[in-house]
């Protein structure tokens, strides 16, 4: 018997595949697994592949390999007590082998939390660069691989030049080499091992350059616009939000996500690199307002700190034109809804 | 069991009788998968598995396997002689060329399953018993192990074996830099290992490198030009040299011929891998190994027979 | 971009063509060749067994003529045209086949692989630049992977040295756009030449060595009358005319050109290339198409239809060097369809 948060996600999920899953075809009766799987997307990928085998019957086996299963299994028992899922507790860097023949590999292990990536710096870098050494060497034995899917990061290329509406993959440019700037360095360097990797060793691998996501699963503890934003609302208070407001950032809702990282893993060709994210820029105020929007009685909205610098202004957009002409994706859930749905699912999975 | 001994079962069940002691040095994908075999086979017993790295793949599967492991790499095998009676090498030729006096000053039994030939050309369907006389023996190449017992067959039953020809192919996936850069040496010995097996006047080997996806198991094809083609003679004698070699390569199959097209005879087989530590698609690196191991066995079993153990 | 620009003509009739007639070429035949290519001027004249030095064998068929030969009676029959060689590392080594070719004067080498597998080329290329010869590297079946990954290859293939990269359309496969992207893609990313070889199944050779000439290709390939495997190479004297046209210069005389395909059809061919239905089918599975000899032979030994042997060859993504292959899906398909007739 689902939970009514459960039914949610289900839906969600089963919205995007109405009508659209055959495109996810060659998933079925397959192996799937997820480095790092515990996580945001990982959860995501797990729903996905549950309504799949549920809905589709596309027989999928998932292994979620993280170094965080129990608190996993304890936050979603719903997915980590499923026959079809299987979780291994792992530490990405010690990889020998993986639980099972797969098919199909998403290598997402890294901690996107900011906080460590400034408190441990050296510990966030070597998740990255010598976890993703570690799931290449791995992966060069397995006999059925048919892709490697590499979450890599919409940081890779640097800042987003000002000019342009949104980064496409191509763009030149780079983070400095700063310890501030470890994650997305890193992230870079293991999208460059990655191209190595099918370089030396043949491996079929692509890369997907994830932008930023909303939804359920976003732990509200991580000091994110979005989920502070949402911790601010929840708790009944005011909303802050910190800056003048005028940063620009795109969210992607969950469910979109799960599937578009599917469909490129596996309709992808080696060596491709997409970028993962809404295309729609909103400033941070005009998101603070969305959630805000969602809450009886509206909380109000408090912009904080030094005025904007004249002509600086933060904006990290994806460009996907190259994700809608090769793969025919776009965003199938709307920001508005995207909050919606998100705050929804917290007031539920609060009572 | 190749030879005429029993066989590995009838023996233990009659008696009790512990392993041989083998090393592996060389802690690579190769030595790793060498390793999972030396653990199944009831005539062996790996105490060393030294490399030069801890923390390779190679070296936590061992530890994990409770393998006895160092990073002294040979030094760890000339300060502990007594562990060990065979050594197996799987590192690369250049180091080999190093280990070789040493071990032979050691007066251990050396499988070299490196490039450097240093030893004695080793197929075991074919030579086994020569090779048990020399105390180092080399796996000669994939292609050799695959295609040697045909050509040999051939050698042993065509009159004027004009020339041999030897074409494999393997999954692009399974030839990593090592292999590519030393092209060839590849067809070099594995030429050399033709003309010494089969007595053909000419020799030759091609290798095709297929990146299809998904990736091909290995497949070689024998080509003999030879003064009088005799099938009916042949197919014998190949078919007991292609049962020998599935007793130590499971995955060795006849796909085509023997027989005689455009005036030469071919012979096709199929080589698929155990998938041990491997790829099972990479029967090229698994007939190696496979070989390797069954001549340790044999070792072992000889040791036994002169009660050495 | 096309005037002042000029093309850099690479003539392969005594290499390419050789897959016509079985690798049966004479010296007497690459002596009248040369002279007559010679003359025409162009840049290099490509010698030896379709599948290149030491490519001689049961499996690619064998040489009526040694490559020591063909090689010496080459160079003694050229002036100021370059003595060309197409090399195959896994089928020529450099101690047996490379060294002795460079010592009979042989001025160009391409090194020749499965477009996905650039770094077999390293050695071979190091050796020929220590020796002081012109090395290319060259992309055999590139129509197999993306542009993005064929631009990976030819990085590599910089990094050894070469001096440009040549992407081979060896089955007839590309369409112009095709050729247009990839060339496009490295003229941009890397500092080599980039040359084009066309095979002419889809009946679109010349349109594709245009279209790379317009993208920034400096070297083309062309074979006297399309002399060549399958339906035949980019007819040489039609593309130098066709080159003149639209612009580009070559340094190739019209009239001498059309003398040495003349030559070429009475003195080299047994027929003139043409597209049969079954180099139609090669060239749409994209199969190599050196193979339509030993696929027409081994088909009707087993009495199959040539035409499924191809689809099924281009299903299994069989690459050049490969003909052992044609044997066993000649076979699997009389199985089959002896299993189905019952």
């Amino acid at each position: 018997m689902k939970s009514k948060c459960q039914k949610r996600t289900h839906q969600d999920c089963l919205r995007i595949l109405d009508g659209r899953e055959q495109e996810l075809e060659p998933l079925r009766q397959s192996n799937l697994v997820m480095v790092g799987g515990t996580g945001f997307v990982g959860t995501w990928i797990a729903e996905m592949v549950a309504v799949l085998n549920d809905e589709f019957q596309f027989g999928i086996k998932l292994s979620l390999i993280s170094r965080s299963t129990k608190e996993f299994a304890g936050r979603c028992a719903h997915l980590s007590s499923r026959s079809d899922i299987q979780l291994v507790e792992s530490d990405v860097r010690h990889l020998s082998q993986f639980p099972m023949d797969a098919d199909w590999v998403i290598h997402a292990a890294a901690n996107p939390d900011v906080r460590t990536h400034a408190s441990n710096p050296l510990d966030t870098a070597s998740v990255i660069v010598e976890g993703t050494m570690s799931v290449l060497r791995t992966a060069e034995r397995l006999g059925r691989l048919k892709k490697l899917l590499y979450l890599s990061s919409g940081l890779v290329c640097g800042a987003q030049s000002e000019s342009a509406n949104g980064i496409a993959e191509d763009a030149q440019g780079a983070p400095l080499p700063e310890a501030s700037f470890i994650y997305p360095n890193a992230k870079r360097f293991a999208e460059s091992i990655c191209s190595a990797a099918r370089a030396q060793s043949r491996l079929p691998v692509l890369a997907a350059r994830p932008f930023s996501f909303i939804g359920p699963y976003q732990s509200l503890d991580t000091p994110w616009a979005q989920t502070t934003f949402l911790a601010d609302a929840l708790r009944g208070n005011a909303i802050r939000v910190l800056g003048d407001g005028h940063v620009v950032r795109s969210y992607l809702y969950g469910s979109d996500a799960a599937y578009w990282f599917l469909k490129i893993l596996t309709t992808g060709e080696s060596g491709d690199v997409v970028n993962v994210g809404s295309p729609v820029g909103v400033t941070l105020q005009e998101l603070a307002k969305t959630v805000a929007k969602n809450f009886d009685p509206t909380p109000d909205v408090i912009l904080n700190t030094a005025p904007r610098s004249v002509g600086r202004v933060s904006r990290l957009v994806p460009d996907i034109e190259h994700a809608q002409k090769q793969y025919g994706l776009s965003v199938f859930t709307p920001l508005d809804e995207a909050v919606k749905l998100t705050v929804q699912w917290h007031q539920l999975s609060n009572h | 069991m190749i030879g005429n001994r029993k066989s590995t079962m009838e023996n233990l069940s009659d008696r009790k009788r512990p392993a041989m002691h083998v090393a592996i040095i060389g802690t690579g994908n190769i030595g790793t998968d060498l390793l999972i075999k030396v653990l199944r086979s009831p005539q062996l017993d790996c105490t060393a598995f030294v490399g030069r790295n801890l923390s390779s793949a190679g070296m936590m599967k061992a530890a994990s396997l409770g393998v006895n492991t160092s990073p002294a790499s040979i030094n760890f095998l000339i300060e502990n002689p007594n562990c060990y009676d065979l050594v197996f090498d799987a590192t690369s030729a250049k180091s080999h060329q190093v280990h070789a006096p040493i071990l032979k000053k050691l007066g251990k039994l050396v499988v070299d399953l490196t490039p450097a030939k240093i030893g004695l050309m080793c197929v075991p369907s074919v030579n086994l018993t020569d090779s048990l006389k020399e105390s180092n023996v080399n796996m000669v190449t994939c292609g050799g192990q695959a295609s040697i017992p045909v050509a040999y067959a051939i050698g042993q039953t065509q009159t004027g074996v004009d020339y041999i020809e030897v074409v494999s192919s393997i999954a692009s996936r399974s030839a990593g830099p090592a292999t590519r850069q030393n092209l060839d040496e590849y067809i070099k010995t594995t030429e050399d290992g033709l003309k010494e097996f089969s007595g053909a006047t000419r020799t030759k080997s091609i290798l095709n490198l297929n990146p299809a996806e998904p990736c091909i198991d290995m497949q070689v094809t024998i080509f003999a030009k030879v003064q009088s083609p005799d099938i009916e003679k042949l197919a014998p004698v190949l078919l007991q040299q292609v049962e020998t070699v599935r007793k130590y390569v499971p995955g060795y199959e006849v796909i085509l011929g023997p027989m005689v097209e455009n005036g030469r005879i071919v012979v096709m087989v199929r080589v698929r891998g155990l998938g041990d530590y491997l790829p099972a698609y990479a029967g090229n690196l698994d007939i190696i190994n496979c070989a390797a191991i069954a001549m340790a066995e044999e070792y072992a079993c000889v040791a036994d027979v002169k009660g050495e153990r | 971009m096309r005037h002042n620009h000029k093309i850099r003509i690479s003539d392969p009739t005594l290499r390419d063509g050789s897959h016509a007639i079985g690798h049966q070429l004479s010296a007497k035949q690459i002596a009248a060749y040369c002279q007559a290519a010679d003359q025409a001027g162009v840049s290099i004249v490509e010698v030896g067994h379709g599948n290149g030095l030491g490519a001689s064998s049961l499996q690619l068929g064998e040489s009526k003529t040694t490559d020591s030969v063909m090689l010496g009676t080459a160079k003694k029959n050229l002036r100021s045209a370059k003595l060309g060689i197409h090399v195959i590392p896994g089928f020529a080594t450099i101690e047996r086949d490379l060294k002795p070719a460079l010592d009979l004067g042989v001025d160009v080498v391409r090194v020749a692989v499965h477009c996905s597998e650039a770094d077999l080329c390293e050695r071979h290329i190091s050796f020929c630049r220590n020796q002081g010869a012109e090395v290319w590297g060259c992309f055999m079946m590139s129509h197999m992977i993306s542009p993005v990954m064929l631009l990976e290859q030819a990085r590599k293939i910089e990094s050894y040295g070469a001096e440009g990269v040549v992407f081979m359309d060896s089955s007839g496969h590309y369409l112009p756009d095709d050729v247009r992207q990839r060339v496009e893609m490295c003229r941009d990313e890397l500092s080599i030449a980039v040359g084009f070889h066309g095979h002419n199944n889809m009946g679109l050779a010349i349109a594709n060595s245009i279209a790379a000439a317009d993208a920034g290709a400096t070297l083309l390939d062309g074979c006297a009358r399309g002399f060549g495997a399958g339906a035949g190479n980019t007819q040489l004297e039609v593309l130098i005319a066709v080159l003149e046209r639209v612009g580009y210069s070559t340094g190739v005389d019209l009239y001498k050109i059309l003398d040495a395909a003349d030559l070429a059809e009475h003195v080299l061919m047994k027929e003139i290339p043409v597209i049969r239905s079954v180099s139609v089918v090669s060239g749409l599975s994209g199969v190599f198409s050196g193979f339509l000899k030993p696929v027409a032979r081994i088909a009707k030994e087993f009495d199959v239809d040539p035409r499924d042997v191809f689809f099924e060859l281009g299903r299994r993504k069989i690459v050049a060097g490969q003909e052992d292959i044609i044997l066993e899906v000649a076979k699997d398909l009389a199985t089959r369809a002896a299993k189905g007739a019952i």
